[in-house]
């Protein structure tokens, strides 16, 4: 290896790590595309019809709070009279008007949720504040907690003495888990799960708030959505007692207590009550929830560097149609490090010298699959095509421009059947590599034509091969977002390269030639 | 582990050395048209009295093909070829005709009619190296030399000589097999045949990576054969090499029965299968080249050839 390109690679390679890890390091950029865990959006669609006649529509909001930070709210109201209505920690929205025929009510908001674990107080526990007692320890029709029956059930567990009030927690909370069955068929009301020793998730969740009050715990019931990545979120409920300091999450149902998974959102805390409507004929309403990516913008947020200077030069300022484009150019340089390593240091024959890292694009555009079906079907065609019009003999231009109209009358019967299944798929993933294919096809013809269709496969095989090599780091979140946080990344590999110019060894290919120099001469006397 | 310790040890040339410290270092992009260019090679070999095949004809446009079969009335056996054609694609041998009939080699008649169809493919770039538009060449059709025509099949035989800073450091013979379909070319299965510079005779022979001792389709035994005329073949392969400013040239030659050695073509990036059929690495030929001095390297041809056989020999001066 010759001193000037060792030194220069070397340089470069310092040069652009050193910047690289001064950003990481002192200037704290993340290097993991951290999008929050728990970002999701939610969808709340309401459809009301209604004759004419004036009502109103009310759906509990969720607000921000303990493990829930809910913003970028929106409604669509649909010819209704939007408003929200807030008392204590609780928020409804209203919609009123005249309903009629059919509204259709959206209400969108993003949420971020963490998981929420209360530590359990030690004992002395402070006594409840007198709002909270007020508010949360008295009987109420929903929950008797006057009632002689739920004495009764107190009576019969090993209560410990009021003193110990995360003792007699534990004990309503034990009982209401393990003794009553839990049905989705089961009552929602206190008195009936308790007599049936059967109840849902809302009853059970009843019971327990009714039988904590009696036992002197002010406790709430909460209505929430249990979001599911692959399916539509569903209503749950649990409950919440108040000790010490805080309110802690107990369900009878799920078993989690003084803990609140990531995956629920609280929409009301002290109602169970869902969505109400007056004065209308019907209404239905459907919980929608997509876990969600930081948009390009927030991201940006995150990865634009406090130092004016450095911020100046972040991509992340750019427009967003820009940093699309600019985040695909960036990986182009690792892709172009795949090749160089399969053809220097390997020693692979490719079509041209980046034709597999077109490929490689193509594919990202498209799928994997789809991908290499499309290179196979453009080969066959080239096959096809040369067959076909060999007798012609036609002039080299004109009949490579012919196996193009082929390949693109291959795309068009390919759009036409897949129109059913996966056409947004093809129409998206199709008109990009198209145009890289093409020259695939104009590359393996002249192969062909000069070296034979053994040749052309082989060379077909390898720049797919190496193609396919490349496309995990096309595809490679990470990669995109570690090349365009730090675009200075592209001087490491450029130094990279300078090195692997400068490898003057054998390369794999060189070992399989020249194996026999390993074999005992033979023949070699005259 | 043990292979490259033995490459090391026999100094095999590979393919990122050839063109990092080799082609690379000696050979000026800007002199490659002069071997890359046949016609351009066979003009200035011709400019300085080195024997190539004669020139029958040349057609750089579509339209000057009309008249092309007419122009080649007089010659019964002629080649046709791409100016910048590699690895012997789309050569087009004739060896006779009967009216508007013509014999290529392998014993297939054509008619004029597929002579104008491949000149047009070879104008259209069809066998150029970059696919450009190219030229035709149409020129004599020499006659093996009945020594190597033995262990011949159909095709004609060369003899491939490295010639590195004008000094000649390896050579072989390719010669064309049934496999190959009549073409010297050792890819597509020719035999390679080493060839000691001392005396000129084969040594060592190959087909793909296999050693062999007898030709597979005469039956004739391959090694031990002299090439005739040798040293002149060899003084020949040096001067056309200088012709082309290269410094790391292969040239190819061809010893016609009645005019002895002809520069077929040059090219500068040889292949490394030479060593092969030598069974003998490049590297220690040419860093015994490198270390000669500048009055050596000035010396007359004889004496550089002279010298050449001495470095391949292993008697480094």
């Amino acid at each position: 290896m010759n001193p000037a390109a060792r030194w220069t690679g070397i340089a470069l390679l310092l040069f652009g790590s050193t910047v690289f890890l001064w950003k990481v390091l002192a200037l704290d950029l993340p290097l993991v595309p951290s999008d929050p865990q728990g970002l999701w959006r939610v969808d709340l669609t309401i459809t009301a019809r209604g004759t004419g006649r004036r009502g109103s529509v009310q759906a509990p909001l969720p607000s921000s709070g303990t493990g829930q930070v809910v913003f970028d709210e929106r409604s669509v109201s649909d010819r209704l009279v939007f408003s929200i209505r807030s008392d204590d920690d609780r928020r409804t929205g209203v919609w009123s008007g005249r309903f009629r025929g059919v509204h259709e009510i959206v209400h969108g908001f993003r949420v971020q949720l963490s998981e929420v674990e209360t530590l359990l107080p030690e004992p002395p526990v402070a006594p409840p504040p007198a709002s909270v007692a007020r508010e949360y320890g008295e009987p109420s029709a929903d929950f008797p907690s006057y009632a002689p029956e739920m004495r009764g059930v107190l009576e019969t567990l090993p209560l410990p003495p009021l003193e110990d009030p995360v003792g007699r927690l534990r004990t309503i909370f034990a009982f209401v888990s393990d003794e009553i069955a839990t049905a989705s068929t089961g009552s929602d009301d206190a008195f009936l799960t308790l007599a049936a020793r059967e109840g849902n998730e809302e009853g059970k969740s009843r019971l327990l708030v009714t039988l904590l009050r009696t036992a002197g715990i002010p406790a709430r019931p909460v209505l929430g959505l249990r979001l599911r990545g692959d399916a539509e979120p569903q209503l749950a409920a649990w409950a919440e007692a108040w000790l010490g300091r805080s309110w802690i999450s107990l369900s009878p149902v799920e078993g989690f207590f003084g803990r609140r998974p990531a995956d629920r959102l609280v929409l009301q805390a002290g109602s169970l009550q869902g969505i109400r409507a007056t004065g209308i004929q019907a209404v239905a309403f459907r919980y929608d929830a997509l876990r969600q990516r930081l948009r390009p913008e927030e991201l940006a947020v995150m990865m634009v560097p406090p130092n004016p200077v450095v911020a100046s030069l972040s991509l992340y300022r750019l427009p967003v149609a820009t940093q699309r484009v600019m985040r695909l150019l960036l990986v182009i340089p690792l892709g172009t490090l795949v090749v160089a390593a399969f053809r220097n240091v390997v020693g692979v024959p490719t079509f041209g010298t980046f034709m597999p890292v077109l490929i490689a694009l193509a594919l990202r555009e498209s799928s994997l699959g789809l991908g290499l079906a499309m290179v196979a079907a453009v080969i066959a065609i080239g096959i096809l095509g040369r067959v076909l019009l060999e007798r012609l003999r036609l002039l080299l231009v004109p009949r490579l421009s012919i196996l193009l109209c082929l390949v693109i009358l291959g795309v068009t019967a390919l759009a036409i059947l897949g129109r059913s299944s996966e056409s947004r798929q093809l129409v998206q993933g199709v008109l990009f590599p198209i145009v890289i294919l093409t020259m695939l096809i104009e590359r393996f013809s002249i192969v062909m034509a000069e070296e034979g269709l053994r040749e052309a496969l082989i060379r077909a095989m390898w720049s797919t091969l190496v193609a396919v090599s490349a496309y995990p780091v096309f595809q490679s979140r990470f990669a995109q977002h570690v090349m365009f946080g730090f675009p200075e990344l592209v001087f490491c590999v450029m130094g990279l390269l300078v090195l692997m110019g400068s490898y003057t060894g054998y390369r794999v290919s060189d070992l399989i030639r020249f194996r026999v120099f390993s074999r005992p001469a033979g023949g070699a006397t005259p | 582990m043990r292979l490259l310790r033995t490459l090391r040890r026999e100094g095999v040339l590979g393919i990122n050395r050839r063109n990092a410290q080799y082609t690379l270092r000696v050979n000026p992009r800007r002199f490659y048209p002069r071997v890359d260019d046949k016609l351009l090679s066979k003009r200035l070999c011709q400019a300085a009295g080195i024997p190539v095949p004669a020139l029958y004809a040349v057609a750089r446009h579509h339209f000057e093909l009309r008249d092309l079969p007419h122009r080649l009335a007089a010659h019964a056996s002629f080649v046709m070829k791409p100016a910048h054609g590699a690895q012997g694609d789309g050569i087009l041998v004739i060896w006779d005709r009967r009216e508007d009939r013509l014999l290529r080699s392998g014993g297939l008649w054509i008619r004029t009619a597929d002579l104008v169809y491949h000149a047009s493919g070879i104008i259209s770039g069809l066998y150029a190296l970059g696919g450009q538009t190219d030229q035709v060449l149409v020129e004599e059709r020499l006659e093996v030399h009945p020594e190597l025509a033995e262990i011949t099949f159909e095709g004609v035989p060369d003899v491939r000589v490295i010639v590195y800073r004008g000094i000649p450091v390896m050579v072989m013979t390719r010669l064309p097999t049934r496999r190959s379909g009549g073409r010297a070319n050792l890819h597509q299965g020719a035999i390679g045949a080493g060839v000691s510079l001392a005396d000129g005779r084969t040594l060592h022979a190959v087909v793909r990576n296999d050693p062999i001792h007898v030709h597979p389709d005469t039956g004739r035994p391959l090694l031990g054969r002299t090439i005739p005329d040798f040293t002149r073949l060899l003084e020949i392969a040096v001067q056309a090499s200088e012709q082309t400013g290269l410094g790391y040239v292969g040239c190819d030659v061809v010893v016609d029965t009645r005019r002895g050695p002809v520069v077929l073509e040059l090219n500068a990036r040889p292949g490394l299968a030479i060593q092969i059929a030598n069974r003998a690495g490049l590297l220690p030929r040419l860093d015994a080249v490198d270390r000669l001095g500048e009055a050596e390297r000035a010396l007359p041809l004889a004496e550089r050839v002279a010298l050449g056989r001495q470095i391949a020999a292993g008697r480094t001066p």
